[in-house]
Formats: structure tokens, sequence, C-alpha cells
């Protein structure tokens, strides 16, 4: 007798069955998940909120973390404000500096006054 | 969603939660599906390269086809058998029936002296069933490896292949007759026979 037995057939296949499956290689691993990221659909409010970042641009993101446009616009006059006090340094900057401190604090003049700057000289 | 949901969750339900955007289900599948569609590709194609460029593609079909996966219509492993076992035949006719390109190169079966050992008996009767395995007509091999290897039902087996259960029943049973001839002349090497 010299083929295999009915039960040596089966004796193989459940060591194969039983036998640990090839492992998949990392690098298939990952194009597989890569695809599927790739694929996938967007849940419908990430989608709103993506668009409207990209609607929005970088501006809408800065009003946003400041807390809306109003603020924004509020924030933008405090500086612009802060500014041109440092330039010009008026009167009622040193005379609170005299009530408030209690010294003297001495005003250069190194650049044009106030109202030069609004006159235009 | 908490990892244990996911990973004890059923295919579809984890195909349902891909498709509505969890990146965890994604993870799930991946890791599910992959080595037992790997596993079936190998055996069929017996090329490991061939193997994972079909079953990536399988997969992909696979997360294309999920926002329209319609529940209770087809099991998510049965769909990803069949495409398997296609995109397989696509590959396998495209070499010109060459064959199988690892058959050439499968491991030669030890001599009985090498073989003395268990584990080697063991290694060598599996080298000796894939290389059979490869041998046979390509039908044959997809149903006697879905049955005895993967452990499917006929009636799987038929809407794999898209055949009817009796078709499945006679390639079954006329692939392992040929695989006890493919074997017959290595029963002494493999530790069958008188003796053994």
């Amino acid at each position: 007798m010299t083929m295999p037995e009915r039960d040596e057939i089966e004796e193989m296949f459940a060591m194969a069955r039983a036998a640990p499956r090839p492992a998949p290689s990392t690098a298939l691993m990952a194009r597989v998940l890569a695809d599927a990221l790739a694929h996938q659909p967007r849940p419908a409010g990430a989608d709103a909120s993506v668009a409207g970042r990209a609607r929005g641009g970088w501006l809408s993101a800065l009003a946003a973390a400041f807390g809306g446009a109003g603020a924004l616009a509020g924030v933008g006059g405090a500086a612009l404000a802060g500014v041109l006090i440092g330039i010009v340094q008026p009167a009622p900057v040193t005379r609170l500096a005299d009530a408030v401190l209690g010294v003297q604090v001495a005003s250069v003049q190194l650049m044009p006054t106030a109202d030069s700057l609004v006159a235009g000289e | 969603m908490p990892r244990d949901d996911v990973s004890q969750a059923p295919d579809a339900a984890l195909l349902a939660l891909y498709a509505a955007g969890e990146p965890a289900a994604a993870r799930e599948l991946t890791a599910r599906l992959v080595p037992r569609a790997l596993g079936y590709a190998a055996r069929l194609l017996a090329d490991r390269a061939e193997a994972e460029d079909v079953v990536q593609e399988a997969m992909l079909r696979l997360w294309r086809a999920a926002p329209g996966w319609r529940a209770g219509e087809a099991q998510v492993s049965t769909w990803l058998y069949r495409v398997v076992t296609n995109l397989a035949t696509d590959r396998l006719r495209a070499r010109g029936r060459r064959g199988p390109v690892g058959t050439a190169d499968a491991p030669e079966v030890a001599d009985g002296a090498a073989g003395a050992e268990a584990g080697l008996i063991e290694a060598d009767r599996m080298a000796a069933l894939d290389a059979a395995l490869a041998a046979l007509p390509e039908r044959q091999r997809q149903a006697v490896v879905l049955r005895h290897l993967e452990g499917l039902a006929n009636p799987e087996i038929a809407v794999v292949m898209d055949i009817g259960i009796e078709a499945v029943e006679s390639l079954t049973a006329r692939g392992k007759r040929a695989l006890a001839a493919a074997l017959a002349g290595q029963r002494g090497a493999l530790g069958y026979g008188e003796g053994a």
C-alpha cells in the first residue's frame, strides 16, 4: 500500500489548520490601514467643522481663539492705542505716573508729538 | 468607542462603524481580516509577495464597499474570500497557466533519516502538503483549501466560488484524491507506512 490513507490526509489537514497563520508583514498591515483611513467616510459633524475652518482661513481661526470677530476688533484697537501711547508719550501719561507712583518721570522727546502725527507735520 | 467593544463586535458591525467614521473599527478589521486573507491567498498563489498584493487590493475593495454595505446580505469574511479567490484567479491566469511560481521552490521533502525528529517530520509534511496543493488544478485547490484548511462549510464555499453545493462536493472529493496520489510516493519520507 503506497497511497496515503484517508486518515493520513485528514491528519495533514488538521496539522495545517492548527499551525499558526503566517504573520503579515508590518509593511502590509500599514499599507492596508493607510488605505482604510484614506477611504474612510468622515462623520457629518467633522465635515462641517473642517469645511468651516477651510472657508474662514487663518483670520477666522484667530477670531475664534479670541472669542469672536467683535472681540478680535477690540483687541486690535487696544494694541494700536498702546503703540501710539508708547510713541508719543502724551502729557497725561507722565501726570498719571506722578500721581500714582509719586516719582518724577522724565518725558523724552524721541518722536514727534501726537499733535504732529495728527496734523501730519 | 472602548477597545473591548470593538474587539468583540462582529465583522459586519465593525464595517458599519468604519463607514460611520470610527478609526478604531478600521484597525480592528485590518488586524482581524488580513492574516486570514493572507493565509488563504498564499496557499492559492504559493507566492508571498503576490499574496500580499492581492490582500491589499481585496481590503481596498472592502473599504470602498463599506458605505453601501447592507447588513445581512453577505458575511464580510465570505465576501472577502470571494474577492481574494477572484483576484488570485486573475493572477494565476496572467501567469499564462505556468502554475504557481512557488511550486518549484517548495522545500524538498527530507529523506527518512533527516526527518527522524517529530518537528522535522511535521515541517516536511506541511511542505509536502503545500507542494501537492500547489500542483492541483486551480478550482480543486480553491475548494480543498476553503473546506479543509480554512474550515468553511460547503454552502459558504459555494457562495465564495459562485457554484452549486454539489459542484463543491465534487471538487473537494477530486482534490483529495489528487492530493493522495501526489503524496503517494512520499509516505516513507513523511513518516507514514510500515513502522511509522
